[in-house]
This record gives structure tokens, C-alpha cells and sequence, in this order.
């Protein structure tokens, strides 16, 4: 690693703005804020965790909670499924969603979605540490 | 593993989770490439043999 690098590195890491942009990015496409902090294991094996497992969530046919449901865990619900970024919104306006609860496997793709989330929270948490130097 | 077979197999569903979930936590707490994949293999092979185990002991209860 070179001076420089160290140096913008170690700037970057003091600059507030760059440390909350890299985790809106984290959250927004998973595993892209470790793309940016050149994490690359990482932000491939986040992407393929949070991304499989809201995927596999959608292909059992699970549901995805929508805000404002005014029920607690309807609510609950949807913070964990809305921190899957892209995977939870796009399949949205893609209307590719086709909740199927009459079968258990439904009720699985329920919870593969918010564990998708769920991953992708504790990933968006690591990229945040990571960018302010805490982590390696 | 087709959408189909998850679907249908709740067993394929379990190793699916099981297989995701491990390569996340990898991430999380290990810091080498090694390290991270010995981690999830380890952590994958314990959620298989505690699922399995776990229904093993609840399928008298399931009759």
C-alpha cells in the first residue's frame, strides 16, 4: 500500500459525509459499500447472502410487507424487508412479487425476505465500521 | 437447486438458509479469505446437524 493510498484512506475515514454515504450505498444495493472500501470478498459474499436469500424468499412465493400496515409487526415486517435495498423495491415495481401464504413454503419465503434484510442491516453496519477504520 | 425443489422440499429450503446465512456470518466475523471459509463450512455443517437433530427429537411429537 502506498503513502498515498494511506493518506486518502485515512482522510476519507475522518470525513463523516464519506463514511454515511458509504453506508446508504451498502444499504441500497448489498455489498456495494464494501465494493467502495475495495472489501471485495466481502462485498461479493453480502451481495450473494442478502441477494439469495430475498430472492429464494420471492421464488417461494413469500410476502413482503408494505409500510404503513398499522399493525406492530406488519411494521416490524417491513423495516426488516426494506433494509434488503434494491431486492426489496425493485421486485416491487418489477410486480414480480406473487405472495402464496396458503402453502408453509410461502410462510418460509416470508422469512427468507426479512432474514435477506436482516443480513443486509448487520452488512450495512460492517461497512459503516469498516469506512470509519474500526474494522478491518 | 431449482425454485421448485425449495419450494416443495422444506429440507432443500433449511440447507438453502442454512448455506446463506453461514457465508453472511463468515463475512462478519472473520477477517481472511481462509478464515471466512472455514467459518462457514464449519457454520453450515452445525446449522445442518442441529436442524436435523432438533427434528429428529421433535418427530415422536409429530404423530
Amino acid at each position: 500500500m502506498t503513502t498515498e493510498t494511506l493518506v486518502t484512506e485515512n482522510s476519507s475515514r475522518n470525513n463523516p459525509v464519506f463514511t454515511v454515504l458509504i453506508a446508504i450505498a451498502a444499504w441500497i444495493v448489498p455489498g456495494l459499500g464494501h465494493l467502495f472500501l475495495r472489501r471485495w470478498s466481502r462485498a461479493v459474499g453480502f451481495f450473494v447472502a442478502a441477494g439469495g436469500l430475498a430472492l429464494a424468499g420471492y421464488a417461494m412465493h413469500g410476502q413482503a410487507f408494505k409500510p404503513g400496515s398499522g399493525d406492530p409487526f406488519g411494521t416490524l415486517g417491513f423495516v426488516a424487508d426494506a433494509f434488503s435495498g434494491a431486492f426489496y423495491f425493485l421486485p416491487r415495481v418489477l410486480t414480480i412479487v406473487r405472495p402464496d401464504l396458503s402453502h408453509a413454503a410461502g410462510d418460509y419465503g416470508t422469512r427468507f425476505i426479512a432474514a435477506g434484510g436482516i443480513v443486509n442491516l448487520l452488512a450495512v453496519i460492517d461497512a459503516y465500521g469498516t469506512a470509519r477504520g474500526e474494522r478491518g | 437447486m431449482t425454485a421448485e425443489a425449495i419450494r416443495d422440499s422444506h429440507f432443500a429450503a433449511m440447507v438453502l438458509f442454512a448455506l446463506l446465512v453461514s457465508v453472511a456470518l463468515a463475512c462478519l466475523g472473520r477477517q481472511t479469505l481462509t478464515g471466512r471459509i472455514k467459518f462457514a463450512l464449519w457454520s453450515f455443517a452445525l446449522f445442518l446437524v442441529i436442524g436435523v437433530g432438533v427434528a429428529w427429537l421433535m418427530y415422536p411429537f409429530s404423530r
